[in-house]
């Protein structure tokens, strides 16, 4: 793959839940090692896109690419729009890691186990080396004493530091973060913060659903603002943040500035 | 009181009610199989999308839960035969009849059960690429089962005590035989003490795997 290709390439794409037109012609470019962070209100249709781009949700039309490959589905030269087989939408998601707002760690299973799950099942690696890939992941992220400690005992925070854990476990070329810490205690927002700031710095690609715009500033390479259902504005945390153009942006960012 | 106590009758009739503690254990174990099959398939019907599954499983359901045992039995055993014109056995006749019934709870427990998994953790599986087979076997299924253990030995525990019904068409389990025992010899008192009692300590057995189960539970909640 050319090193200069996108990482993700979204491609017109337009998706109804009914009548409701939640994405509407969306078209955007994510570059290798690039930090794209969606803002809007809720409802805007951020994590609807987040959850296309890993083939979680369907899409009525367009095409989503990640390292050059359709995901879900595309259409032939002749017009026709083929969908991805179950198979190959699996590989394909096993190569993209996604955190979730509710952390939705595996509530019968350890930090450890956790992590494994995905390299044993998808991967087929044998135990002992899913074991230590797990355990060099959750040292990562500070839990290295924490191995067999079941969710409901850990902290919202160390929860979701699992849950990035076991994503990177599989080394995916992308990760996607869907308000990861909108569910946590304030005083818990800073070390997954921190993870993320981390895991950027090493060049990971990441499009981060957020309403930390700390975070957004500080570690966003380029901003992307969504509007029911369409991006009304982008450019760098600097030209957002600073000098809305458009008067929807200037007004959510008033209301979480 | 004119009434002469006789423990020694309840030794000389040890092996008849012994004989009638296997029957009832049979036909619990019996009734549970097919009462899991059925309310099993219940289960799966309920949740379905097409409506003729969901409003067959939902009415069978809500006949068995909502009319009296002793009534399914004695309908299955004489209506079924009358209207089919087939002359079942009582004993098989029964096993179908509690089968059903207990079905009719199971079916709620399993459903119930498969529910309770929080779909975020499944679609955390489909995301790390985990195919919907694997997801039914690594996270749904140990999940439901740790959940349904505890209300699935209660619903054995019931079966257990409904069984004594079946001694009113004859079948010779526990009841049945403290009956024959006590009519014979004039003692209700030892005999019906005597099976009360081992109803009793087979439900406290039960009762206590399901405590077991539960604190198991508590591990990861």
């Amino acid at each position: 793959m050319n090193d200069n290709a996108p990482m993700v390439k979204v491609e017109k794409v337009n998706k109804y839940y009914k009548d409701h037109h939640v994405l509407r012609d969306i078209e955007m470019e994510v570059r290798r090692s690039e930090v794209v962070v969606l803002i809007g209100a809720s409802g805007s249709g951020k994590t609807t896109l987040l959850r296309c781009i890993n083939g979680l949700e369907t899409i009525d039309n367009g095409c989503i690419f990640v390292d050059g490959e359709p995901i879900g589905c595309w259409v032939t030269k002749d017009g026709t729009r083929c969908r991805d087989s179950e198979r190959a939408l699996n590989r394909k998601r096993s190569q993209i890691g996604m955190v979730f707002q509710k952390f939705n760690l595996f509530s019968h299973m350890t930090a450890l186990e956790n992590v494994m799950l995905a390299l044993s099942c998808v991967k087929k690696m044998p135990q002992q080396q899913a074991r230590e890939i797990a355990i060099e992941q959750l040292r990562n992220v500070g839990l290295q004493d924490r191995l067999s400690s079941y969710p409901s005992r850990l902290s919202g925070g160390q929860q979701q530091r699992v849950a990035i854990a076991r994503s990177l476990a599989m080394e995916p070329k992308l990760m996607l973060f869907d308000e990861v810490t909108s569910a946590l205690d304030p005083e818990l927002v800073g070390e997954v913060l921190e993870t993320m700031t981390d895991l950027a710095r090493r060049g990971m690609t990441m499009i981060v659903v957020t309403h930390e715009m700390g975070f957004a500033r500080e570690v966003g390479d380029r901003i992307l603002f969504l509007h029911d259902g369409s991006i009304l504005e982008q450019g760098t945390p600097q030209e957002i943040l600073k000098n809305p153009k458009s008067v929807r942006t200037k007004a959510f960012l008033g209301k979480v500035l | 009181m004119n009434y002469e106590f006789s423990p020694e009758t309840l030794w000389q009739n040890k092996l008849f009610l012994l004989e009638g503690t296997r029957t009832t254990l049979l036909i619990t174990a019996g009734a549970l199989g097919i009462g899991l099959l059925i309310g099993g398939i219940a289960a799966l019907g309920k949740t379905s999308k097409h409506r003729i599954f969901s409003v067959a499983a939902g009415s069978y359901i809500e006949i068995f839960r909502n009319t009296p045992e002793l009534v399914q039995l004695i309908w299955i055993y004489y209506c079924v035969s009358i209207l089919v014109g087939l002359n079942m056995e009582a004993s098989i006749s029964c096993l179908i009849a509690l089968g059903l019934n207990s079905g009719g709870y199971m079916a709620e427990v399993l459903r119930a059960g498969i529910q309770t998994v929080h779909s975020g953790e499944i679609e955390a599986a489909r995301g790390l690429g985990l195919s919907k087979y694997q997801v039914t076997i690594r996270i749904t299924l140990p999940q439901a089962i740790r959940t349904m253990i505890p209300p699935l030995v209660n619903q054995s525990i019931i079966v257990l005590k409904n069984s004594s019904l079946v001694s009113v068409l004859g079948v010779m389990d526990l009841t049945f035989r403290a009956q024959v025992v006590s009519t014979n010899t004039f003692k209700p008192i030892e005999m019906y003490t005597a099976i009360a009692l081992i109803y009793f300590v087979l439900c406290t057995i039960l009762s206590y795997l399901a405590r077991l189960g539960e604190r198991r539970l508590v591990a990861y909640r």
